[in-house]
């Protein structure tokens, strides 16, 4: 029985391939007829949903424990569903973090870093990739180094340079921080993408009398648009989510972010999961939001990037 | 064009913003207390200190400028706050020879040596509440200058399922030989009696506490404060090792605790799945508004003169502190028995409290429980404190110990050999 089906399975493998690859070309006949899909196919769909699945385990527990009771969750522990929907661990939590405050603050913060780290990215890389400096690749490295060094080595030295200028407790202080590291990063990335500018575009934009300036922003500027908003969103979302610099510079309550926030839960000794839980997914909904909003931009860029 | 022109609009707005955050508070008033602690409004040093925050601002005049922090922002960054104008007045930090001890030995507290004599509140705190108070030039905690003020204490016993004992027919035990009895007869119905954890600190205190059983003050002196070196096959520790082992072997704790955490123990014991569990007072208050369904009492360990316990975190005053005449007067109201009876009706252990103002059943038999300790000295500290990395090592060893890869003779001497060479970098 089993060796007739296995046999059967490998004739139509053969089949199959000759019927879809004409499929392909003639896309109007797709959608009718039975599809024919082989075992290698069902295979990487299932790989695919249980990779997808432990992707997602850690955010359904925090979606599952944050609208459950203490109670409930001592007596059915972490992975059951929450009997009744129990919004309080989520209002104890606004209130005792004043969470609008610091919502405002990780906008603010990400939001400044975000516009000001692609900027200096786009300014870079326009120097290194296009204006082609000398010992380009040397200053690219030194520059990556801001992003490859441990924060934790970062972090001595950047509180005494921020407390003698001044700047310690302030958010001025993080936001420079992350607009250096993160325009590291941003410079490393648009430096090789401007490196394959095509250069009769610049020529000719020379020839018509541009100067750099405005060759920067009338003719770089608007082809590499699409590029500039992946690493403004990219950068939003890392700078949103730092927790050890925003921690050790925002000493001031009402300075601080979302992230560093949430450990005013973490006690000594106990822990409580379900406010804890509770954190977490306010904490994460601000990024998913904003994640969703500029989804269409991030694909566009990327598919803009693929074409030349 | 459009789009450049979004862009310089979300510039501006940078810019815009840049301007109006751009100034901050300036401090250093003469009658503004800057207050931090990390306790939540409403545990027990939440709403003591509340209320001592309004009663100081009626006293005094001065206001108090509080902030929450949280455990982890205060643990990472206090080195550095304290090292700069930031530094509030007063702070709640964590007692210690790797946190108070250290901050003291880089200079960054203040010495309280006088205003502790000048408000009394030695007489206040019984001897081994002033070990973690005090510390020597090299930051070791037991002797020296006072750095710190503890308000609240804690300690290690004994909790148990009244309902499970009463349906056994089971009393509580006084003695160690009763106390096996009572596991044994759990053991018996097919139930773990303990519940442990062997990835978090209740196995290590268990551990400890056996110890202890067999031990002096002595002992804890060696152990704790590096008095004297610490005999690790000597009868202490090896009862204590050979009797989780022999614990294990018979039932009365899983080889599942291994991979369990303290919070999972903790659980096992809120829903009635274990009767017993040893572990910290800080549990007193979680136990007291989650467990619904049966009734529970505590003890301490039985036939020990000595548990796991200390003063809790403490009061400091930062060296660059402003104000620090008023951090002190507000140490004094906090040490005040109205204040310290709040900490006591609310599930927290006070270290001055007048024990005739404790209204609450379960609060009394719990600060009776510390007072009995505390009388007798019997305030043994954490097996894990001597060095930064015996926690770790602690549990990996019970680890290993319940999960049966190594034995109880293996353990202890893997133990001493971490011990020692943690203790050697410490004293040198």
């Amino acid at each position: 029985m089993s060796a007739l089906l296995d046999g059967a399975d490998l004739n139509s493998e053969p089949r199959t391939s000759a019927i879809v690859a004409p499929n392909r070309r003639a896309p109007k006949r797709r959608s009718g007829g039975p599809s024919h899909r082989g075992a290698g196919d069902w295979l990487v769909l299932v790989v695919a949903i249980v990779i997808g699945f432990f992707i997602a385990v850690p955010f359904l527990l925090i979606l599952v424990n944050s609208f459950k009771s203490p109670t409930d969750y001592n007596t059915s522990g972490p992975l059951t569903l929450p009997t009744e929907l129990y919004f309080d661990g989520i209002v104890a939590f606004w209130e005792r973090v004043d969470f609008p405050e610091k919502l405002l603050n990780s906008v603010f913060i990400s939001g400044v870093v975000a516009v000001l780290a692609v900027l200096l990215s786009m300014l870079n890389a326009f120097a290194l990739g296009i204006g082609r400096v000398k010992g380009r690749l040397w200053i690219v490295v030194l520059i990556l180094l801001a992003n490859m060094l441990p924060q934790e080595v970062l972090l001595y030295p950047l509180y005494f340079m921020f407390k003698e200028v001044g700047l310690y407790d302030s958010q001025w202080a993080v936001i420079i921080i992350f607009t250096v590291i993160q325009s590291a990063f941003g410079t490393y990335l648009l430096a090789s993408v401007y490196g394959t500018f095509p250069k009769e575009l610049l020529e000719a934009a020379s020839l018509d009398g541009a100067s750099r300036w405005q060759i920067l922003w009338r003719v770089v500027y608007p082809i590499s648009r699409p590029t500039l908003s992946v690493l403004l969103i990219f950068f939003f979302i890392w700078t949103w989510n730092e927790f050890l610099i925003p921690l050790t510079f925002l000493v001031s309550n009402a300075t601080q972010t979302v992230p560093v926030a949430i450990t005013v839960l973490q006690g000594d000794r106990l822990m409580d999961v379900t406010t804890t839980s509770a954190s977490a997914l306010l904490g994460l909904i601000p990024t998913l939001v904003f994640f969703l909003i500029f989804q269409r931009t991030l694909t566009r860029g990327i598919t803009a990037g693929a074409v030349k | 064009m459009k789009h450049t022109r979004k862009m310089s609009a979300a510039a501006a707005l940078a810019i815009t913003a840049l301007a109006l955050s751009g100034c901050s508070a300036d401090q250093g008033d003469d009658d503004v207390l800057r207050l931090w602690h990390f306790e939540s409004e409403s545990s027990a040093m939440g709403l003591a200190w509340e209320e001592a925050i309004k009663v100081f601002e009626e006293e005094t005049g001065a206001t108090v400028e509080f902030e929450e922090k949280s455990f982890e922002q205060i643990r990472s960054t206090a080195s550095q706050v304290l090292n700069s104008d930031e530094a509030p007045d007063l702070l709640e930090y964590n007692k210690g020879n790797a946190t108070a001890g250290l901050l003291s030995s880089q200079g960054l507290l203040s010495s309280l040596d006088d205003a502790v004599d000048e408000y009394g509140w030695a007489d206040q705190l019984a001897p081994s509440l002033q070990t973690t108070a005090r510390y020597d030039e090299n930051g070791i905690m037991g002797s020296g200058s006072w750095y710190g003020v503890p308000n609240y204490g804690e300690f290690v016993e004994v909790y148990y399922n009244v309902d499970a004992f009463a349906a056994a027919g089971l009393e509580v035990p006084t003695t160690l030989a009763e106390f096996e009895t009572v596991l044994q007869a759990f053991a018996d119905q097919g139930v773990t009696p303990l519940s442990e954890s062997a990835a978090e600190y209740p196995l290590g205190q268990l551990w400890y506490q056996l110890a202890l059983t067999k031990a002096d003050r002595a002992f804890v002196d060696d152990y704790q404060l590096y008095d004297g070196p610490v005999d690790w096959s000597g009868d202490e520790i090896t009862y204590a090792t050979e009797t989780v082992k022999d614990w294990t072997d018979r039932g009365f704790i899983s080889t599942d605790s291994s991979g369990f955490k303290a919070e999972d123990a903790g659980v096992a014991f809120i829903n009635g799945e274990a009767p017993i569990f040893f572990s910290g007072s800080w549990w007193h208050n979680r136990f007291t508004t989650e467990i619904t369904g049966f009734e529970w009492g505590t003890f301490l360990f039985p036939e020990a003169e000595m548990s796991p316990g200390s003063g809790g975190n403490m009061w400091v005053v930062p060296e660059r502190a402003a104000n620090k005449e008023l951090a002190y007067e507000f140490i004094d109201i906090t040490m005040r028995p109205e204040i310290q009876a709040i900490i006591g009706n609310n599930g927290g252990v006070p270290v001055a409290a007048d024990e005739a103002d404790i209204t609450d059943a379960k609060s009394a038999e719990l600060i009776g429980n510390f007072n009995t300790l505390t009388e007798r000295d019997g305030l043994a500290f954490y097996p894990d404190w001597p060095t930064s990395t015996f926690y770790d090592e602690l549990n990996a060893g019970l680890q290993e110990l319940v999960n049966g890869t190594k034995t109880p003779a293996e353990v202890q001497q893997q133990l001493g050999e971490q011990y020692q060479s943690g203790v050697d970098d410490i004293v040198g």
